[in-house]
Formats: C-alpha cells, sequence, structure tokens
C-alpha cells in the first residue's frame, strides 16, 4: 500500500466506516449503492442516471441533483485503474484531476477509505488547503507566503 | 465559477511568477513596470505572464488608464480557494451519507446477504 501513502502536496481525505472492505468497494461501483449517498447533503444522485462500467477506460457518470431548487449537475470521468476491492482511480477529462480511491482493511470490518486528488494545481495543495482554511483570500494571500504580516 | 474558468485559475496560479504576480497585487493596483521590476525577466515575458492572469478572470487591466494598471480581481481568487472548501465538504458529506447507508444493509436480512456475498 506504500503507493498510497499521502504525498507532499495532495488533497488527501479519509473516513474509516464500520463495514468490510468489499462491501465499501462495491458501495462504490454499483449504482444501486452509489444512489443512496453519491450526492453531498441536500444532493440526490438518482439511480437512473449512474453510469459505471468499472475497468480502464471505462466511465463513471453521475447526475446530482438539488433536492432544494432541482438544479443537476453531471460529472463524467473516466477510470484509470480498477483493483478489486482496494483501489480505484479516474480522471476528470474536462480538468486533468485524478482521484485515487484507496480501501484499506482494517480488520474486524473495519475499512478505512482515503480519497486522494492530484494534480490538484500546486497553491491548492497546501495543509491548510485541506483543512478548509482557504476560504478567505487573506488565508490564501498568506499561504501564498509573500504578505508575511497582513 | 464553471468548472473552465475554475481551470483557467488553476492553470494560472500553477506558475510561482504569476502567483508572485497575484501576491503583488494583493497589496495594491500595480503598472506592467512595476510587476517586473522584481524579476529578471523581460517586459515581454511579464506581459505574457499578464495576459494568462487577465484571460483566467484573475486580473483586470484598465483600458483608461495611460499606463493600464492592473487590479487583482478578488471574487475570482477566492472563488478558486473555496472550490477547495467545497470540495472537501462534498466528499465529507459523502462519506456521512455513505457511513448511514453501510449501517442500512449491514442490518437485517439484506445486511445478511451482503455479507454472505463478499
Amino acid at each position: 500500500m506504500s503507493d498510497c501513502r499521502p504525498e507532499a502536496g495532495e488533497l488527501v481525505f479519509t473516513r474509516v466506516v464500520e463495514a468490510p472492505r468489499a462491501l465499501v468497494f462495491r458501495c462504490m461501483t454499483e449504482p444501486e449503492h452509489l444512489t443512496h449517498f453519491w450526492g453531498p447533503a441536500g444532493v440526490s444522485a438518482p439511480l437512473d442516471q449512474i453510469t459505471v462500467d468499472a475497468r480502464p477506460g471505462g466511465v463513471f457518470e453521475t447526475v446530482m441533483v438539488n433536492d432544494a431548487d432541482g438544479g443537476e449537475y453531471r460529472t463524467h470521468v473516466i477510470y484509470d485503474e480498477v483493483v478489486v476491492p482496494e483501489r480505484l482511480a479516474w480522471t476528470d477529462p474536462d480538468t486533468g484531476m485524478t482521484t485515487i480511491s484507496t480501501f484499506t482493511d482494517l480488520g474486524g470490518d473495519r475499512t478505512e477509505i482515503r480519497i486522494h486528488q492530484a494534480k490538484v494545481p500546486e497553491p491548492f495543495r497546501s495543509p491548510q488547503a485541506q483543512a478548509g482554511f482557504l476560504t478567505s483570500l487573506d488565508r490564501f494571500a498568506a499561504y501564498l507566503g509573500q504578505l508575511s504580516g497582513r | 465559477m464553471g468548472v473552465s474558468e475554475l481551470d483557467a485559475t488553476f492553470t494560472a496560479l500553477a506558475d510561482p511568477t504569476r502567483r508572485a504576480i497575484v501576491a503583488r497585487l494583493a497589496e495594491g493596483d500595480a503598472t506592467v513596470n512595476e510587476l517586473a521590476a522584481p524579476f529578471d525577466m523581460s517586459l515581454p515575458a511579464i506581459s505574457r505572464h499578464l495576459k494568462v492572469l487577465e484571460r483566467s478572470g484573475l486580473i483586470s487591466r484598465s483600458r483608461h488608464a495611460q499606463f493600464r494598471p492592473c487590479h487583482l480581481e478578488r471574487e475570482a481568487l477566492d472563488a478558486a480557494a473555496g472550490w477547495i472548501e467545497d470540495n472537501r465538504r462534498t466528499w465529507a458529506e459523502r462519506f456521512d451519507k455513505l457511513d448511514e447507508h453501510l449501517r442500512e444493509i449491514q442490518r437485517g436480512p439484506v445486511g445478511d446477504q451482503e455479507r454472505k456475498a463478499r
């Protein structure tokens, strides 16, 4: 698993869930499961608009629908790598951003999910960015390291 | 802000010279000559960087003033920084729902089937 350790300068989000790894992997690759959680809070991901072709070169498409206003947000990515049940990688052809999901069996039916986003432009990869601190210009400017004391 | 605008912003900020220019403009408007001063770079080279920044929407340049000072468009910079936070929140909320979903399917007969299936 050494290849999925976070390198300095990339966005990484992790979560431990109480479920066996194989089941977590299925949740991430089967529309019947994805529809239950792929949309964030207040957003649905209708089952009939999820396409999963989980193999290198295959597509992963979803439409996320805002429950409040019906607004739709379509995602379209291409799988680079599919290793059951431990690793998924896909690239967004529009942005070039790569997302690598790794699933680590922690034993006792616990699984760590690690979302590793690579090719995020360098100014946005700081630990501060990961912690969500980059919400104002002043903080951003501080990160640039050019404006100390402001 | 759409994906293409964000992409342009990210691309513009991927270069250290352009980041330094953005940092300088955060202190106030500046002309091309003023922006070029700290760099060992020709004016045309600086101008090319400014064009990339301008196309990305991160800076604007006055059409009227004699030296066409450059101005930082803070909203564009904030939007790009906000994207990071939105992205983090999306995954956090997704994980919350996944956690709930996993609890649901591991409970009762459906859960038994899922366990047998692995």
